[in-house]
């Protein structure tokens, strides 16, 4: 069987997606180069233009402008920064929370996996809109807040996910025999439990980052996002949403930007899923 | 029969309530410890220091905090959850009002997911291994990538400026009466006897209905499917087929049927969510709801409002868990208990 990156390589899945994601951090690296303006610049004799194919559009605002006559392009750009740094940090943190739960609870299992397991439980009888609000106003705005909002919510789907993954892979005899050559619990987690559920590790991460970009436009929409001075494409919505009759385009370009990412992300998560998943590989060839 | 359901949802029900006073604690020390000071709050600006202090010694602030969540619980379990600071009135009666509209608005979510869920699964299945399957695939993973929230905003933006085909903003037509019986609008339509309230009614809950349905049904339909695939391993199909049943047959009486099992799980679980879901599709519709209230509380930091809410958003999502398991116990004869 061939290895799993040149496996990966000849997934058209996994490198259509992988040129969505690159094309989207490309913008959230670059902003600062590729924005034609400052995108808290406000230019209020030329409020609401539209687009520069729409009658009336100025070549100045190649998208137009927003309520407060912002250059809808930058903040286009800058927002994709926002969303691009909120799903990093928030899944790095999810999964970096989850997985350690997840692998103490599957590997020692007893009493502190039933422990584990009921505070995933309580956790999540939270509807996660409500948790992330709720955490909000505790938190208050800002860029960091958000992804500790998302990483206090989002913890458990990697921890229930992984730990019966870790669960399966620990009664493995490999496991058992490293344990017989002297490992310490450590070791053998790192080095005989962690490569096994690493693909489910990948695949989770992916999908949490479609997950924690849908948040944070949410949460940016409602107001209790990165707060004003940070572009962001759900307050680009929230900010439409009052004037949809006059700019259309200032509504349709930010949800496009959000969908465009975040079936990037999903995207790249199921072919991640069907070509690293042995079982599934196996049985696909 | 019936007793046994009866009785598993009773036991459902009692295995909740450690759970909801967990949830509740939690909810009391996460909104405990915030900045902001519920007294200064509910007193105007020019209150000096001193009112503040009898004003936190009046609402018990300056107590230990297990003893305020005690006070709290006892005044809970007697219907009391304190009262709205913006709203100035009891949170128990604002989350009254505005219930039955979200409940109304999640129920028609849910047939309409479950619809489209369940046509669009069998439809997937159906098409397995021709040409149309991969792009379906693919067309889901898509689907599955509009939120209910984006999904609000396209079919506002397609239905109601665009087309300008259907209301967007509200319950009923500004122009007509909003009778406030049960809450429920849809029956309280019918209860005055106004046909076109009833109609108006309608036509403003399809589009965050529909928006709702359609963002939790790409889920379902996956799962249907892939349910179905398992399924069609199985010796009595083969036996079915051999016993010279046509494919439909097999498909719609016996297959459907097996695989309604392992969706329906999944579904509960997708409910839960939904229900959760409508705060979105309200803020967006501006639909006079539970969701909308939350927002309000939220961004007025109305700690007490904000309590009962979240609380009440919690005990939906546990009952809709425990109805959708005490119905897959109804339909799994391999879980009935004697």
């Amino acid at each position: 069987m061939a290895s799993p990156v040149s496996r990966l390589l000849r997934s058209p899945r996994v490198l259509v997606a992988l040129g969505m994601v690159a094309a989207v951090a490309f913008c959230a690296i670059f902003c600062g180069v590729i924005a034609p303006h400052d995108p808290a610049d406000q230019n209020l004799l030329s409020i609401l233009t539209p687009p520069v194919w729409a009658s009336g559009g100025d070549v100045q605002y190649l998208l137009g402008t927003d309520s407060l006559g912002r250059d809808v392009l930058s903040r286009l750009f800058y927002g994709a920064r926002t969303a691009m740094i909120v799903a990093l940090f928030a899944s790095l943190g999810a999964m970096i929370i989850g997985s350690i739960l997840a692998h103490i609870a599957g590997y020692f299992g007893g009493a502190v996996d039933w422990l584990i397991g009921r505070l995933v439980d309580v956790w999540m009888s939270f509807p996660p809109v409500i948790l992330s609000l709720i955490l909000m106003v505790g938190l208050g705005v800002g860029l960091d807040r958000v992804i500790l909002a998302i990483v206090l919510v989002d913890w458990t789907r990697f921890c229930r996910v992984l730990r019966s993954e870790v669960l399966v892979v620990t009664r493995n005899d490999y496991v058992a025999a490293a344990r017989l050559l002297g490992f310490t619990h450590w070791q053998t987690v790192v080095r005989e439990v962690l490569p096994a559920t690493l693909p489910l590790l990948i695949t989770l991460f992916s999908l949490e980052m479609a997950i924690a970009v849908v948040v944070e436009a949410i949460l940016s929409f409602v107001g209790l996002g990165v707060g004003p001075d940070q572009a962001a494409w759900g307050q680009m919505i929230a900010d439409a949403r009052q004037n949809v009759y006059q700019s259309p385009w200032n509504l349709l370009l930010p949800i496009f930007a959000i969908f465009f990412t975040v079936a990037a992300f999903n995207l790249l998560g199921d072919g991640l899923r069907r070509t690293l998943d042995a079982r599934l590989a196996e049985t696909g060839h | 029969m019936l007793a046994t359901v009866a009785k598993l949802i009773a036991r459902r029900l009692l295995a909740a309530i450690p759970i909801l006073l967990i949830v509740s604690a939690l909810l009391f020390c996460v909104l405990r410890l915030l900045p902001v000071d519920p007294a200064a709050m509910s007193l105007p600006p020019t209150a000096t220091i001193e009112q503040i202090e009898a004003k936190r010694r009046e609402m018990g602030l300056d107590r230990p905090l297990p003893e305020q969540y005690l006070i709290w619980l006892r005044d809970a379990l007697h219907g009391d959850f304190g009262r709205s600071i913006v709203f100035g009135r009891e949170a128990s009666s604002l989350v009254a009002a505005t219930l039955p509209a979200t409940v109304e608005l999640a129920a028609a979510a849910m047939v309409i997911a479950a619809a489209l869920g369940l046509g669009g699964g069998v439809l997937l299945f159906a098409l397995r291994g021709t040409w149309f399957e991969t792009v379906a695939d693919l067309g889901s993973i898509l689907l599955l990538s509009i939120p209910e929230f984006l999904w609000g905003l396209i079919l506002l933006f397609v239905f109601g400026v665009v087309l300008r085909a259907l209301p967007f903003t509200g319950e009923v037509a500004p122009n007509l009466p909003q009778p406030h019986i049960t809450g429920f609008i849809l029956l309280d339509a019918l209860l005055i006897g106004r046909l076109d309230v009833f109609w108006s009614a309608c036509q403003h809950l399809i589009l965050p209905a529909l928006a709702l349905g359609l963002a939790f049904s790409p889920a379902i339909m996956r799962v249907l499917r892939s349910s179905l695939f398992d399924v069609y391993h199985e010796d009595y199909i083969q036996q079915a087929r051999l016993r010279g049943l046509s494919e439909r047959q097999i498909l719609l009486y016996h297959a459907l049927k097996n695989a309604a099992l392992p969706t329906l799980t999944l579904a509960g679980v997708q409910f839960g969510i939904l229900f959760s879901g409508t705060l979105l599709v309200e803020l967006i519709y501006s639909y006079p709801g539970m969701g909308n209230l939350m927002v309000d509380a939220v961004r007025n930091a109305d700690l007490p409002l904000i309590q009962a809410i979240g609380l009440t958003y919690c005990i939906v999502v546990l009952l809709i868990n425990t109805i959708v398991d005490s119905l897959y116990v109804v339909l799994n004869p391999k879980l009935r208990v004697r």
